[in-house]
């Protein structure tokens, strides 16, 4: 019963960082939204020059809501996983309590906290594992379909650092605003690599 | 584990006390329990916390299959009265708690549903076990808001709660006691501090003794018996209260 209430207390402090990973990642993404708004003053300010770079912009700016819409999903199912692990923190603790009666007890109160364990630890724990479990694959799926997206969002900020030199007279302020693209889309890939390593250790 | 003692007995009729748990953390204050039984059917009083559980379970099952166990009364809504509730759940879902109306949504917060509860009216209300009618009494701001004792006429035992309550000593932690001035001395403190209104006080004075009562059934402490109720009743008749020392 102890190894349960450790599970418990480990996927409980797992949850908590991939939640805090992903808050990480949806103010990056916020970020990027209104980076994306700036690049595309900025191209229509450099007009013709900047034609190429407005397209980008335009797709960074599409990029930064997508990114957005995948994080208040992540968001989600972190909750859900919040809510199973609490119901499993909350039985584990009653184990403990009931343990300790079956500890206590003799004849038939024993043999009742026996049968009636054995019943509670089939239903009840089974059946919170198959959750998380459940709750860890799609989350590691969700994960694996966001990097695919900043994988994206790396080439067009890529492109856009090449766009930037064609920009003329814009073309330092330009190439200024594509780098921090790459930059802040280098730290969202860099926190997804983190969520998944965290997501491979459970499964 | 605690021990169950059998304080009353008539017949079907029968009211066990689980007391004194002598492996019980000193940090946790010491309490009693009531099992009220009448032919199959069973009340418990003040369940208890959620600590004293495995102590209450196994003293409860050496006289009673708690299985059985199908009601619950708690006096207010303190987490040494009723934190067991879900653990009783567990083993019965049906299982029905009457407690004041006051608490009736502040307790699910141990644990249990719409379903579980069974408001008592402030002016109180007949419980019945078996073929036995208990009377919930009025006991408000003794020391919760929403209070209440259980008096049982057949055996002439009235629950008390918290009222009558002692913080005993080791070594003086019968569950009866002889000498009334030397076991009030453990009482007093409590009483002063924990009884908030000297109102209440009074009509809770005059309400119970209009009751026969031969056991006066405290949820920490030892029971008073015979003419330790009266004596009783007077004396906290007297008492000032509601009182921070200092």
């Amino acid at each position: 019963m102890a190894t349960v209430t450790q599970d418990t207390g480990r996927e409980l402090r797992r949850i908590v960082r991939t939640n805090e990973e992903i808050k990480r990642v949806v103010a990056t993404a916020f970020k990027i939204n209104l980076m994306a708004m700036n690049a595309i003053f900025l191209a229509k300010r450099a007009g013709q020059t900047a034609l190429g770079f407005g397209v980008l912009s335009n797709e960074l700016r599409r990029f930064a809501m997508d990114l957005q819409k995948q994080m208040s999903q992540l968001r989600e199912m972190t909750y859900g996983s919040v809510n199973t692990v609490t119901a499993l923190v909350k039985q584990a603790r009653l184990n403990r309590v009931l343990e300790r009666a079956r500890k206590e007890s003799s004849g038939s109160g024993r043999s009742l906290i026996d049968e009636f364990m054995r019943t509670r630890h089939n239903l009840v724990f089974a059946r919170h594992r198959e959750q998380i479990a459940a709750l860890n694959r799609r989350l590691s799926q969700m994960i694996a379909d966001t990097a695919q997206l900043v994988e994206l969002g790396s080439v067009l900020a890529r492109s856009a650092k090449i766009e930037a030199a064609y920009g003329g007279a814009f073309s330092t302020s330009l190439m200024q605003v594509s780098s921090d693209f790459e930059r802040t889309i280098g730290e969202i890939q860099r926190s997804l690599e983190s969520l998944t390593k965290h997501q491979d250790a459970t499964l | 584990m605690k021990t169950a003692r059998v304080i009353y007995e008539d017949g079907k009729h029968k009211w066990i006390a689980l007391v004194r748990d002598p492996n019980r953390p000193d940090y946790l204050i010491d309490s009693n329990e009531y099992l009220v039984i009448d032919d199959d059917d069973s009340l418990l009083l003040d369940p208890g916390g959620n600590e004293v559980f495995p102590a209450v379970f196994s003293a409860l099952s050496t006289e009673f299959d708690p299985r059985k166990i199908t009601k619950l009364f708690a006096s207010h809504q303190d987490p040494d009265i009723i934190s067991s509730l879900a653990l009783w759940l567990e083993f019965n879902p049906q299982v029905k708690c009457y407690i004041s109306w006051l608490w009736a949504s502040f307790v699910p917060h141990f644990g249990g549903n719409k379903e579980t509860f069974i408001s008592i009216p402030d002016g109180g209300m007949d419980i019945m076990i078996g073929s036995q009618r208990l009377q919930a009494i009025p006991a408000h701001y003794l020391h919760s808001s929403g209070n209440f004792h259980l008096y049982d006429p057949k055996a002439k035992i009235l629950f008390s709660g918290d009222v009558g309550a002692a913080l005993l000593p080791p070594g003086e932690d019968d569950l009866f006691f002889e000498d009334f001035d030397r076991h009030i001395r453990h009482a007093e403190g409590f009483h002063r501090r924990w009884m908030g209104s000297d109102k209440a006080k009074r009509d809770w004075c005059q309400r119970v003794s209009q009751l026969d009562i031969e056991m006066m059934c405290p949820q920490h402490g030892a029971i008073y018996r015979g003419d330790q109720v009266r004596r009783f009743i007077d004396w906290f008749s007297h008492l000032e209260v509601g009182i921070v020392k200092g």
